[in-house]
């Protein structure tokens, strides 16, 4: 589903930010980027929905040499990807209806396809009773379950989340951790860019691990902390 | 035909539209002066271009023919004048017509009784199609045999032309100065609005939506502020003119002004699809640079 071989990412002040990734991520993985702020993680998300080209190396998402992709192309790719911010990036004068419609509308959609998608998303993020409301009018929680279901809702096989819960007290991190999970056992494969160490303990899921701009580890079931669980991390 | 769409694209134009008022009528009001200065220039040509067309129209050519032209010599001319294209007509009038016809122009004032003979020569008067042709008309005349002098005002006709020619010129000038100022203006505006948008345009890049598509609300955004502007300017002009024109014709009688030199209707048309072009042109270059960076 992602394949990166070999991917560096140099910006154009100068900046290293990524080296010689190699990365197989299979349809239907749940996968933590984690890494101190600065290691990479968002930058490497930015490769995967070509917000920024690679500068060496081979990327192919769900199919598409994203790094060969022209510039046209961006959009048909970005189509196959759901993507989610820290900031949940809603337009505040919309409802969470509009602001989830908008997704499929700006894309060309027709409107029966909005009519029936729309109301099918906000039920699956739980958002059904508030879709006549505005952003402003919900709590972080819901406002980045509205993002989420605007990422989900033209049904794309991958979602990428950079610092979903970074703005978001323990219990609507919880919550947004369970719709995650949710989402991914209905066959959407999860991509998590995170340092909340909570969110991965509690997750025991493949956990790649990033620092100055490379792999360091890559654990099947693993925990924030390199072979460490939370407890221990605590009592040592 | 899918309404929803229609509704929805229709509804982001407005939002855009009303979102930014101020800015959106410093637009709307440069484009309607811009287009204002457009039209008075473009009527003020047009009567001017008339007025020497008209002057350049009663323009003839006069050839003098020697006195010891022979009739074959005349017919010979005559034969000439008839093939070549470019003469409307031409016109024969011997030398009792002529002075038939100056006894009749200066009747009461000059005694013509007093000739004893008729000084005047037999002459042909011609017509070109064009007043541009009028010097080469007379130039080839002029090498025929038979044919004493040409005359034909050359130096009114000359200078007519010249003006004609700088006036075009200056005219394109100051075209394109209006188009510069009004295109800038709508640019920065349109900036502005893709400013205020640029949640939104991060959002739908995001999401896949392609160049064009998001390009669109904002050029439909420029071609209704280019309209609204030439439509006001039109009614502006429209009022002065219905104002001012019979006032003009009364002041200034000697200079024979047609009522209309252009068809007000073509004018209208014209500065209004100039004010939409202005619009989106200005729109696209401005949207296109904030989806390249």
């Amino acid at each position: 589903m992602i394949s990166l071989r070999g991917v560096s990412l140099v910006y154009p002040n100068g900046v290293r930010a990524l080296e010689n990734i190699n990365l197989e991520i299979t349809k239907g993985d749940f996968v933590f980027l984690v890494g101190d702020s600065g290691t990479g993680k968002s930058s490497l998300l930015r490769l995967l929905y070509r917000e920024v080209g690679c500068s060496a190396g081979e990327i192919v998402v769900d199919g598409i040499r994203v790094d060969r992709l022209r510039r046209k192309r961006v959009p048909s790719l970005r189509r196959h990807l759901g993507v989610v911010f820290q900031d949940f990036k809603l337009l505040a004068d919309k409802t969470v209806w509009e602001n989830v419609a908008f997704a499929m509308q700006v894309t060309g959609a027709h409107t029966r396809d909005v009519m029936r998608q729309v109301p099918r998303v906000l039920d699956l993020v739980g958002l059904s009773h508030k879709s006549r409301m505005y952003p402003g009018e919900l709590s972080g929680g819901e406002q980045q379950r509205t993002a989420i279901a605007r990422a989900l809702v033209n049904n794309p096989k991958i979602l990428l989340c950079d610092e979903p819960t970074g703005n978001l007290d323990p219990a609507n991190t919880t919550e947004i951790t369970a719709l995650l999970q949710r989402i991914n056992l209905k066959g959407t494969t999860v991509v998590v860019a995170t340092h909340n160490q909570a969110v991965v303990d509690r997750m025991r899921r493949r956990v790649v691990r990033l620092e100055d701009g490379r792999i360091t580890t890559d654990e099947e079931r693993g925990y924030y902390y390199l072979g460490l669980g939370q407890s221990q991390v605590l009592s040592g | 035909m899918d309404w929803g769409k229609v509704k929805f694209f229709l509804g982001e134009v407005l939002r855009n539209f009303s979102r930014n008022t101020g800015m959106q009528l410093t637009a709307i009001g440069t484009v309607a002066i811009t287009i204002v200065l457009l039209g008075l220039f473009l009527f003020v040509r047009g009567a001017l271009a008339d007025l020497g067309a008209r002057l350049l129209d009663e323009i003839q050519v006069s050839a003098y023919l020697r006195t010891d032209s022979t009739a074959q010599q005349v017919a010979a001319i005559e034969h000439f004048l008839a093939r070549d294209p470019r003469v409307a007509s031409a016109q024969f009038v011997s030398k009792k017509q002529a002075l038939a016809d100056l006894r009749e122009r200066t009747k009461g004032t000059i005694d013509t009784a007093l000739l004893t003979e008729n000084p005047l020569p037999d002459k042909f008067r011609i017509k070109t199609r064009l007043p541009d042709d009028v010097p080469a008309v007379a130039a080839s005349v002029r090498r025929l045999s038979g044919v004493d002098n040409v005359v034909y005002g050359q130096k009114t006709v000359q200078r007519l032309l010249q003006l004609g020619a700088v006036l075009r010129r200056i005219g394109i000038g100051v075209i394109a100065v209006f188009f510069a100022v009004a295109g800038i203006i709508i640019a920065n505006t349109i900036r502005l609005t893709v400013f205020a948008r640029r949640r939104e345009i991060a959002i739908m890049q995001l999401v896949g939506a392609t160049n064009t598509y998001i390009r669109l609300p904002f050029i439909c955004e420029g071609l209704l502020a280019g309209v609204i502007g030439a439509l006001l300017a039109v009614a502006l002009l429209a009022g002065a003119r219905a104002a001012l024109w019979p006032r003009l014709l009364e002041a200034l009688p000697w200079a024979q002004l047609t009522l209309m030199p252009v068809d007000p209707r073509v004018l209208a048309g014209e500065l209004v699809a100039v004010g939409a072009a202005i619009g989106v042109v200005a729109s696209w270059i401005s949207v296109g640079r904030h989806l390249r960076t």
